[in-house]
């Protein structure tokens, strides 16, 4: 029998393994308590609270104290001859009890409200209205009523009361409109008739379709995590899990197994709280609001495009489940696991509440952002845009699916690792950990110096970028603008981490001799490569566009760049972030993600921490497209020089594209079009550049990956040098 | 049957950083045998046995289960070889029956074999009064019991029981004592660690006393009684320990003298 691949699997083992967790998870009454009883009885719980709270605020008779009511006028009249509100002027539904009090004196109307104030505060009336003497012979708004903001029935009399006041006022004003013999008409001069066109089905949907999706993926998430924990973390404390990787089970079996049972409890959790939230939530609207809510948004779902929502569940419960799953992995214990998931929540969470926010719909640009994507996919379909939905599909589809992909990759490997597996318990100290650091160094950076170096990469970028509150209008300042947080935030803390952290500066930098051809190859890749690379660029913007106030801040800086020395320009803006940024991200933080043979890790990770280092989100995402070129170039050379001479010739042609366009000679006009004052290559260029690039990218897809084999004998040597058991403890 | 050559595994860990916690180990078991693998808590034996069951990699060194290499062929070693541990608990949630037909359909038993094998090996260790109850409520016996079962299920040839008689009462540990002996018996090919002395002169063929990661000397009970001259098993142990622990101190001597005469150096005068 020969090595298994790593993603082999054979269906009946995993089905068995799926099986077995279900009938696990299924006898756990905590599982059945969330999965199960929670959506059933939550929702008609809160439903029914919701009733009780609307009929009581319905039938609650607020309290109201008139201080000065011998003041109010005759006509119109205000209250009836029983001291109560007319009955024209008060709502049926929201009944008031008044209390008059002629005995307090008006004239000084601050101390009534001083009065007045201690009976609202004491409960003794919900709210209190002080009319002055001589309030209609006076300015009319020198009525006061009092209420308190921090009780709810002081609130809600605040508002019947002023409903009624202001009836009151306009049968005032219609009363001195007649006896002035004016039109009523006047103050209506015309009519306003709002008409929805909207067919009555997407109207039922409109409330229904934004707030489903989002609490299903919520409940997809909280119902992947607990069975996530309880099948790796849990397992792991209770010792089934090594009794399980002895078996013959393949860990690619184990892990999809365990993966199918997360994913169908997400499911089930997701699809029970939706049903019981619709059901609840139709019945308490029907009760509540017999007429519908906000115009009608709020009405009886219609339940077959509800169906279109399991479309997006299954592959969002399964990018979940993995999500969890792999970090789950990492937990000792059930209750570690629970510390560890919470952040993965946090972070999927804005993903899920991007698409609530006013204004954000399915369009290019949010279908590239994963879960967010999928959820707006599935609200189309749910509003039946059936044809729109579908244009969007390939995106949503190939996004969703590369994440589902890594995220599967992740909990596959972490299954593989078994430093993971098998962590120890050891007490953690600040004091053992530094001393690590400095005595267990190695020629390398690990992991988690890797993701050290890149945290406050990332973070004194973010505080540097607070700090700048305009674009310097010369030269000098915008170098000072570059130059600083490259040279002080990029590159200091890595050469920093690179001389403390590792033995080694020349391979934690990955500063080594690459393959002597791949130089001109590079050098080639940079020049041919631009053009995509500007394509690309003007792909994101169009998807993505500029804001105006962008574009304002950005042309006085793109006019100094023109007249300034091209060779000036290229030294801070070319020369200066290209050693800087690769030293740091396929320097030492590449070397670090590399290990554990973590070649996919290395090239997918550095690329999306580089594209987060740069500030604006047109350039990252263009900027995380070259990272992943210029990561895969690193690993298959194992040097960093290739990549620094690409990024170098990428961003001097970047820079001096405007100039080369005004270049006077005849071979300038076939390669830039600049007919409309910005320059941009011709297509015919784009193709023919395009083709020498996979030219290039085909001799480096045949070099071996030199970085692995360069770490691997590294790794060799340091293991050599490993103190024995019994010398470990004590030297 | 099996076949370990200069196994190595390292480790990197806060207190201690990278060491190496198996250190060349070397061994052979053959058909019938048991074989014994003593020492004191944190010999690392349970690594070695861990190695043997695919469940860790060794860093370096080869380890061969039936001729199938445990890193290359880790499928084919799984699934000869059934390992009892105390860190290979059972699942609470099940029953007795279905843990062990469980491990029988993953090593991937046709069910109109497995069936009767089940029968069987319930009859055999005994264990059909809880066949039906849920692991959570079992004795430790009990659970031992299952867990042998479901080591045993597959019929592999080699059999792994790591400390597997820790926190058993006598009667139990005795009568797994038995079965490891009908086992042996069978032609199976046993390893069997502990750091009970008693255990290891009793049951095992050849013996190997291990301490801090290293094998300190290897033969049958009366080839290490001849070598080192001492009847007392125990006392064999103990200065077996004594001698490595001793040559231990005076390397480290001989390290911290050559430390201080190369820091020394540069102030003599020249």
């Amino acid at each position: 029998m020969s090595t298994s691949s790593p993603w082999r699997a054979r269906p009946s083992i995993v089905w068995l393994v799926y099986l077995r967790e279900m009938r696990d998870q299924l006898r756990d009454r905590r599982t059945i308590f969330t999965i199960l009883i929670l959506p059933l009885v939550l929702y008609p719980l809160l439903g029914s609270l919701l009733l009780q709270v609307a009929q009581f605020s319905q039938g609650h008779r607020s309290s109201v104290g008139i201080i000065g009511a011998e003041n109010l006028p005759d006509s119109p009249s205000l209250l009836n001859d029983q001291g109560q509100f007319q009955d024209e002027l008060i709502d049926s539904k929201s009944p008031m009890q008044v209390v008059l009090h002629p005995t307090m004196p008006t004239i000084d109307i601050e101390k009534s409200s001083v009065e007045a104030s201690r009976w609202v505060q004491e409960g003794m009336f919900d709210c209190v209205l002080i009319v002055p003497k001589g309030f209609v012979a006076e300015k009319p708004d020198s009525m006061q009523l009092l209420y308190n903001f921090t009780s709810d029935p002081s609130r809600a009399a605040n508002d019947r009361l002023l409903q009624v006041l202001v009836r009151w006022r306009d049968a005032w004003v219609q009363q001195n409109l007649a006896i002035a013999g004016v039109d009523q008409q006047i103050l209506k001069p015309f009519q306003v008739t709002s008409v929805d066109i909207a067919p009555s089905g997407n109207r039922d949907n409109a409330f229904w379709s934004k707030m489903l999706p989002f609490v299903m993926l919520v409940w997809a998430m909280t119902g992947a995590f607990y069975p996530a924990i309880d099948l790796v973390a849990g397992e792991k404390e209770r010792g089934t899990l090594e009794t399980l990787l002895c078996s013959p089970a393949l860990r690619s079996e184990i892990v999809m197994g365990k993966l199918a049972a997360v994913t169908t409890f997400s499911m089930a959790t997701a699809i029970l709280n939706v049903v019981s939230m619709l059901f609840t939530g139709m019945f308490v609207a029907k009760q509540v609001f017999p007429g519908g809510l906000a115009g009608g948004a709020m009405g009886t779902p219609p339940l077959a495009p509800m169906l279109w929502l399991l479309v997006a569940l299954l592959p969002l419960s399964m990018l979940f489940s993995s999500l969890a799953l792999a970090v789950a992995a990492l937990a000792r214990s059930s209750k570690e696991g629970q510390y560890y998931l919470m952040p993965l929540m946090m972070m999927a969470l804005p993903l899920v509440m991007l698409p609530m926010l006013p204004g954000i719909g399915l369009n290019a640009g949010t279908s590239m952002i994963p879960v967010t994507g999928m959820f707006l996919m599935a609200r189309s379909l749910m509003d039946g845009q059936y044809a729109f939905a579908l244009a969007h599909l390939p995106i949503v589809a190939s996004i969703t699916m590369i994440c589902l992909w890594l995220a599967t990759r992740w909990a596959g490997r972490q299954f593989e690792d078994e430093s993971v597996l098998f962590r120890s318990g050891e007490q953690w100290s600040v004091s053992a950990w530094m001393k690590h650091l400095w005595r267990d160094r190695q020629g390398d950076p690990t992991v988690g110096t890797a993701f050290g170096c890149a945290a406050a990469i990332l973070i004194g970028l973010f505080f540097a970028k607070l700090a700048v509150t305009s674009v310097p209008a010369d030269f000098p300042g915008i170098a000072k603008l570059i130059l600083v947080p490259q040279i002080g935030i990029v590159l200091a803390p890595t050469l920093l981490m690179a001389c403390m952290l590792t033995r080694s500066l020349s391979q934690s930098l990955q500063v080594r001799r690459p393959p002597l051809l791949s130089i001109p190859v590079a050098i080639l890749l940079g020049i041919s490569l631009h053009p995509a690379y500007m394509a690309l660029g003007q792909l994101i913007q169009y998807v993505y566009p500029l804001s105006d106030q962008a574009v304002a801040a950005l042309s006085p800086f793109e006019a100094t760049i023109n007249n300034t020395p091209i060779w000036h320009v290229i030294l801070v803006l070319a020369l200066v972030p290209a050693i800087c940024e690769e030293l740091a991200f396929r320097g030492f933080i590449f070397a670090g993600l590399l290990h554990n043979n973590g070649r996919l890790r290395a090239v997918v990770v550095t690329a999306v921490l580089f594209g987060l280092s740069h500030g604006i989100l047109q350039q990252s995402l263009a900027a995380m497209v070259m990272g992943l070129l210029l990561g895969w170039v690193t690993l298959r050379t194992g040097s960093i020089f290739p990549s620094l001479i690409i990024h170098l010739l990428n961003n001097s042609l970047g820079v001096s594209l405007g100039r080369i366009a005004q270049y006077d000679g005849e071979w300038v006009q076939y390669v830039i079009d600049n007919s409309d004052g910005s320059p941009h290559y011709r297509v015919a260029w784009i193709l023919m550049a395009a083709c020498v690039s996979v030219t290039c990218l085909i001799y480096f897809s045949v070099l071996q990956p030199q970085a692995l084999s360069q770490r691997k004998a590294s790794r060799r040597e340091t293991t050599k040098n490993a103190a024995p058991l019994s010398m470990s403890t004590h030297i | 049957m099996i076949e370990v050559t200069n196994l190595t595994k390292t480790y990197d860990d806060l207190q201690r950083g990278l060491f190496v916690a198996v250190d060349n180990v070397s061994f052979r078991v053959g058909p019938g045998e048991i074989f014994g693998l003593l020492g004191a808590n944190g010999a690392v034996k349970t690594t070695v046995l861990r190695i043997l069951s695919t469940v860790l990699k060794p860093s370096s060194g080869r380890a061969r289960v039936l001729g199938y290499d445990v890193v290359q062929q880790a499928e084919a070693v799984r699934s000869s070889i059934g390992f009892v541990s105390n860190n290979t608990a059972i699942y609470d949630r099940m029953t007795a029956w279905e843990m062990v037909e469980y491990f029988g359909r993953l090593n991937a038993i046709p069910s109109d074999i497995l069936r009767p094998r089940l029968e069987t090996l319930f009859d055999q260790l005994r264990m059909n009064d809880f066949r039906d109850c849920p692991c959570a409520k079992m004795s430790t016996g009990m659970k031992q019991k299952v867990s042998i079962g479901r080591a045993l299920i597959h019929d592999p040839p080699v059999l792994v029981f790591d400390e597997a008689t820790l926190g058993l009462d006598v009667l139990v540990a005795r009568n797994l004592l038995e079965v490891i002996k009908t086992l042996r018996d069978a032609g199976k090919c046993l390893i069997f660690s502990t750091h009970i002395m008693r255990e290891v002169e009793r049951l095992c063929d050849s013996i190997a006393i291990m301490h801090q990661g290293r094998i300190l000397d290897i033969g049958t009970l009366e080839e290490l009684r001849d070598r080192h001259s001492e009847h007392d098993f125990e006392e064999l142990f103990f200065d077996l320990l004594s001698q490595h622990d001793s040559k231990i101190d005076a390397d480290r001597a001989g390290q911290w003298s050559q430390a201080w005469a190369n820091n020394a150096q540069p102030t003599e005068p020249a």
